[in-house]
């Protein structure tokens, strides 16, 4: 038996991943309107989900951020999900984060991360690849699976 | 107060158990609460109390039991007096 070690070339990889349910989006939409949106996303967020597919992407979006927050396996950090952006470059989702999030990021050694967003009809889904630097501060355990 | 707390999560926790019937540091998430779950209660807390969440209680901690809730509305229903 071996243990397969988590770091490669001098960098190591963390990989976090989350399904949101479109219709628990919809329901909170429904339930709290603009309260909900203005909790959960930036203002350039709700701008790109405007339209036919409004709901899977703001599904997407949350997905991303539930992503991201594995990511940082740090479950007694305050995650402010505004402060956890998707943003786009073309057709590329990219991850954009600010304030004490960016700071955190910053002292666990995150160099560059890659993010994919995916829908179909009842469920959206986020990945997120982030390579850190192997002597980033973070716990050595992966992203929990909650 | 935390009548009120079941109350709400029985509306908006879409747990798979009567909120009512759970033990007060039993684990929300491991009986049905998830993230996203989570949001909507946050939101209907802060009708039912009258408060606001700040960003700096906004952790998995604070949701995951009736007694975590109790404790941060508690201070949070303080503080606005």
């Amino acid at each position: 038996m071996i243990t397969v070690p988590g770091e490669v070339g001098g960098h190591r990889v963390r990989v976090g991943c989350d399904v949101a349910d479109i219709a628990d989006v919809q329901n909170s939409l429904a339930a709290f309107g603009d309260r909900y949106l203005r909790k959960v996303f930036t203002a350039s967020e709700i701008n790109d989900c405007r339209g036919l597919n409004r709901v899977p992407r703001l599904a997407a979006r949350f997905a991303a951020k539930e992503a991201v927050i594995k990511v940082f396996a740090e479950p007694d950090m305050p995650f402010p999900w505004r402060e956890i952006e998707v943003t786009r470059s073309g057709p590329l989702p990219l991850l954009r984060l600010s304030g004490t999030l960016a700071e955190r990021a910053q002292h666990q050694g995150w160099l560059s991360s890659s993010l994919s967003l995916s829908h179909a009809d009842c469920h959206a889904m986020a990945v997120v690849v982030v390579v850190c630097s192997a002597a980033d501060s973070g716990p050595d355990a992966g992203a929990g699976a909650r | 107060m935390q009548d009120q707390i079941r109350d709400v999560l029985a509306t908006h926790g879409r747990m798979a158990v009567d909120p009512h019937e759970v033990d007060a540091e039993a684990d929300l998430y491991d009986l049905g609460l998830t993230s996203h779950a989570s949001v909507d209660v946050m939101l209907a807390l802060e009708d039912a109390f009258d408060i606001e969440f700040p960003d700096e209680v906004l952790k998995k901690s604070t949701f995951a039991s009736v007694h975590n809730i109790a404790q941060v509305v508690g201070s949070l229903v303080k503080s606005t007096v």
